[in-house]
């Protein structure tokens, strides 16, 4: 018997003693899954190692086995248009074309960040990087949605502190690696305090026949450990995030350190060895460390496989076994590599500088064994292993009462657009994005801000060429908003859906693909268990009929502290693409005298909107999404796009149209003059600031007033006319907004220069 | 005719490569990226090249002091070869963290013609990192890289950088600087007047955003060229601007190797 491993005795255990094992390990288990293992073990007439429980304990974490949202991801999310998917594994693809194809992902890295703000949002883009990489695919764009605070809850850091921690992790990771951070948000509400959101996505580009698997399906393939020491930092990460939030930074040393400058040459390292085709399988290490990825690549192939720990480069010399085996250090790949292509790809991996080491290989069979120092230290089945129990738990869904208070109508709105101008969800958030590095690579062909230089407003959707031949690109958006979430659900989601893809289709492009990365509160309280299975729902009865697919995702649940529980957002990451990037089309006006179009109708759904919010009223139901009008709306907005006679598409959404017609105003200089009369005969505040869902804002070609109404068949409002320094509406001969270009660029800049 | 040699220099952490590399390539140069292992291990000569370009990025993280690290391995493998390469006349350029390194390797100002580090690129007085489009004020022409420019020009190219700040060690080696007519590129408001923040987007002194060598085949510069090779990349295109202005950087270099070498 060795000292660098113990045998749990737990065959004979009570419930009570299982309970203890699972604490003092730091196992995370609950005391029928370890009541599980106890009676695998009996069956095999032995007791447990250390390793074995904690490989275990990573395995079936909430945060790895799914176990209970992959019941409903099953029903509503898996399968929904899976035609259009050409590839899933630690990320999802669709073609783009006959050569080549995306692969994208959403991942949150909401705990770590909530415990150490820095370490866990660079580690969380050091993540999702890898994840793209797993496919063989080159990293083009990160994108983040954050949801921060206000005020500080009790003892837990301030949400100054954290927002601070969140954008600088994110800037210096990002930065330092040489991916553009081009897309994203950022969401303020004490729903986030101290429950923090970090979900970060990105985006790749890979030839269609170098798309890389992820699992071993063939005996004798060697498995290569490339790129980041392995340390103690990381360990129990996974299942911290499986858990409640606690306050005080007990669990500082289950966050990971990021190091993006052995990322940047570890990324050129693996594509150049999978561009040579040396690469069999490839799989990044993330949550759960070694023992969760080697056992996915294996087990999904069918086979067993042997590894001997001894061989990992280790930070820390001294590391026991099991250490090694669920350490969640970063910027760790694994390799599996054929046994004649082992040496080539261990050269291009020196040549980088980078540290790499055959650990194992795969086996006839279904078992993993762990070898230390030539001793077995672990031998389970990965049938057992990589099967966690899965829960179906109970839910509760609430009916909600919509409260609706009325607002007063006012002579000017002058105060009111200003005020959403300067709210913290609207306001320009240059003093985050600018410190992120948008146009290296130079693929970037529309940032983030857009329009006259210095005077630049945001725009719906980024655009990324796909290469220096051809004028094909990728567009990449983002739909979430946890106020219409937060009072329901179900539509919350839908809306999500809805804003990612007329994001998308606002700057010209065609949608492709959907990441969801879900956010929830703890799953075994029936009321949050409620609330995700409607937001799944929501997701999937939206993306059904716009016939994209999600695919990839990830499911975060526990954000909660306390009595205090985030509400369940989605965030969608969509991404469409672009034949001819030269007819991207970006918000900010383009010239005089040109018709403003509105398409689509406002209706009397406030519920979350801006404009009730800012009057601390309630606005009743959420908007609701429709997605066969989205569709049919999309089509015809894009024909008329490659018509060429659209020059600036905005899509409505905080502060309904007033506030998207402001928005087009600010990169461009170019007033906006609107007469609402004949338009409406109801309340002219809740036509302008309405947030109905589906609808764009459209600068037309002066002299193609017809022409467009023809490809609109009928469903367009012209509002009025671009022109002035002014923005003015005007109602029933009643001047109802009147403001200077300046005075709306300033108030929505408040804050940055 | 052959096409120039360029090597795009490479290390862990340098991130530009890829659109210098297709940007030399583009204006009509034989490119290739060069990690500088192969230089260090003598695998490969800088003499094989025309140029060499410096890009941009975070070379070995930049923990130290930006371009610190890449410079000082450089200096202790291959300096006389960089001092050859410059004495031939052959063309360098460094843009970013590129120029960072430039400045460290005493490529530039080199007043004093040892190849001591002169000056530095220190934190943006706004003490963040600032990416976004400025405008440029060309103010020599007579550097290859940016005789395709007209004098007084203003062109527009994209930043992203946290330590940009141009400042000199002493009063002398900014005289110098002017005597020898060295300023390349120098931050103005859109109608060419030399203003504050946020114009001059680090508070570089005398609004420097780039310096040429007295010879005038060096250029460092803070913006990226590079990476608005065509107007498609700059930020306001889609508002009618037609200039690529980027191109004209490699293609000047471009035109002058191939009438000298």
């Amino acid at each position: 018997m060795s000292d660098f491993f113990k045998v749990i005795a737990l065959r004979n255990l009570t419930l009570k003693g299982l309970k203890k094992i699972s604490e003092d390990l730091a196992l995370g288990l609950s005391i029928q899954e370890m009541a599980r293992i106890q009676s695998y073990f009996r069956n095999l007439g032995r007791d447990p190692t250390d390793v074995e429980l904690q490989a275990l304990g990573q395995a079936w974490s909430e945060h790895c086995g799914y176990k209970s949202s992959k019941i409903y991801l099953k029903r509503y999310i898996f399968g929904l248009n899976s035609e259009k998917i050409y590839s899933q594994g630690d990320a999802g693809v669709v073609l783009l074309d006959e050569n080549y194809a995306v692969a994208l992902k959403m991942e949150s890295h909401n705990h770590p960040s909530a415990i150490e703000p820095y370490g866990g949002a660079s580690t969380g883009v050091g993540g999702i990087l890898r994840d793209i990489l797993s496919m063989g695919a080159q990293p083009v764009a990160v994108t983040d949605v954050l949801y921060f605070g206000i005020n500080k809850y009790r003892d837990y850091p301030s949400p100054a502190f954290i927002r601070s921690g969140v954008i600088s992790g994110i800037r210096d990771y990002g930065n330092r690696v040489g991916i553009p951070t081009v897309s994203g948000g950022i969401y303020y509400s004490d729903m986030f305090s101290p429950n923090v959101l970090v979900n970060v996505g990105c985006v790749g580009i890979v030839k269609k026949d170098k798309i890389a698997k992820q699992s071993i399906d063939k005996e004798g393939i060697k498995l290569i450990i490339a790129g980041g020491k392995t340390g103690r930092d990381g360990i129990h990460g996974v299942n911290m995030a499986s858990a409640n939030l606690d306050s005080g930074s007990a669990n500082i040393s289950t966050v990971q350190l990021g190091n993006p400058i052995i990322k940047e040459p570890l990324i050129h390292a693996v594509l150049q060895a999978n561009e040579a085709g040396l690469i069999y399988s490839l799989k990044d290490l993330g949550g759960g460390g070694l023992s969760s990825v080697v056992g996915e690549m294996l087990y999904s192939g069918g086979k067993g496989g042997v590894v001997y720990l001894d061989k990992v480069p280790l930070k820390e010399r001294d590391m026991l076994p099991w250490e090694i085996w669920v350490s969640e250090s970063q910027e760790r790949m694994l390799l599996g590599v054929e046994e004649q292509n082992v040496q080539k790809v261990l050269d291009i991996m020196n040549d980088w500088d980078i540290t790499s080491a055959v650990i194992g290989e795969s086996v006839k069979g279904s078992k993993l064994t762990l070898y230390y120092k030539g001793e077995i230290v672990m031998d389970l089945d990965l049938d057992f292993m990589t099967s966690p129990p899965l829960y179906q738990r109970a839910y509760r869904l609430k009916y909600n009462e919509y409260k609706f208070d009325m607002p007063k109508e006012r002579e000017s709105y002058n105060d009111i657009i200003l005020k959403m101008l300067s709210d913290l969800n609207v306001a320009s958030k240059e003093y985050a994005v600018r410190q992120y590095d948008h146009t290296v690579r130079g693929n970037t062909v529309i940032p983030p801000f857009t329009g006259i230089i210095g005077k630049e407003g945001p725009t719906d959707a980024s655009v990324i060429r796909i290469n220096w031949e051809d004028y094909s690109a990728i567009s990449v958006s983002h739909g979430s908003n946890p106020f219409y979430s937060k009072i329901d659900p179900y539509m919350g989601a839908r809306n999500a859906v809805d804003e990612a893809y007329r994001n998308l289709v606002s700057v010209n492009s065609i949608p492709l693909a959907f990441s969801d990365c879900l956010n929830s509160g703890n799953p075994e309280r029936p009321e949050r268990m409620g609330e995700f299975i409607s937001m799944i729902k929501g997701l999937s009865d939206e993306a059904k009929d716009l016939g994209v697919p999600f695919v990839s995702g990830n499911v975060s649940l526990y954000n909660e502290t306390g009595v205090k529980s985030i509400p369940s957002i989605p965030t969608i990451l969509a991404v469409g693409k672009l034949k001819d990037y030269r007819k991207a089309i970006t918000p900010d006006f383009k010239g005089t005298g040109n018709p403003i179009y509105l398409i689509g109708r406002p209706g009397i759904e406030f519920g979350g909107s801006l404009y009730f919010r800012i009057q601390r009223k309630n606005g009743g139901r959420v908007p609701f999404s429709d997605p066969k009008v989205l569709y049919q709306r999309s089509e015809m907005v894009l024909r008329a796009m490659d018509a060429g006679i659209i020059l600036s598409s905005h899509d409505v959404s905080e502060g309904g149209l007033a506030l998207a017609i402001a928005e087009m105003t600010i990169g461009s200089d170019i007033g906006a003059e609107i007469d609402l009369t004949g338009i409406t005969v109801g309340r002219p505040d809740f036509f302008m600031f309405s947030e109905s869902q589906s609808m764009f804002i459209l600068e037309v070609q002066k002299g193609k007033e017809k022409e467009f109404e023809e490809y609109m068949k009928g469903l367009s409002i012209k509002l009025g006319y671009t022109g002035s320094q002014m923005l003015d509406v005007k109602f029933n001969g009643k001047t109802l907004v009147y403001l200077h270009i300046d005075q709306i660029r300033s108030k929505w800049k408040e804050g940055y220069i | 005719m052959n096409s120039p040699k360029v090597a795009v220099l490479t290390m862990e952490g340098t991130n530009n490569e890829e659109e210098a590399f297709q940007s030399w390539k583009g204006a009509g140069a034989d490119a290739e990226i060069i990690h500088i292992k192969k230089l260090e291990s003598g695998l490969r000569k800088l003499e094989e090249f025309d140029a060499i370009f410096f890009p941009g990025g975070f070379s070995a993280g930049d923990y130290v002091r930006a371009g610190a690290i890449m410079a000082s391995r450089l200096r202790a493998s291959v300096m006389e070869d960089i001092e050859n390469f410059v004495d031939s006349g052959k063309l360098i350029m460094g843009s970013c963290n590129g120029f960072q390194v430039l400045i460290e390797l005493g490529l530039i100002p080199n007043i004093g013609k040892n190849y001591e580090r002169e000056a530095a690129l220190a934190t943006n007085l706004s003490n963040r990192f600032e990416a976004r489009t400025v405008y440029l004020k060309i103010t020599n022409n007579l550097c290859p890289f940016l005789k395709k420019f007209k004098i007084n020009q203003i062109i527009r190219l994209p930043i992203a950088h946290f330590e940009g700040r141009f400042i000199p060690k002493d009063e002398d080696l900014l005289k110098e600087i002017l005597k020898n007519n060295m300023i390349g590129l120098k931050y103005v408001d859109p109608y060419g007047k030399e203003v504050d923040y946020p114009w001059n987007p680090n508070g570089s002194i005398m609004n420097i955003a780039g310096l040429c060598s007295k010879s005038g085949n060096i250029l460092g510069l803070m913006p990226h060229p590079e990476r608005v090779f065509t107007k498609y990349t700059h930020s306001d295109w889609t508002r009618g601007n037609e200039e690529d202005y980027g191109q004209l950087f490699f293609k000047g270099a471009v035109e002058y190797l191939n009438e000298k070498f």
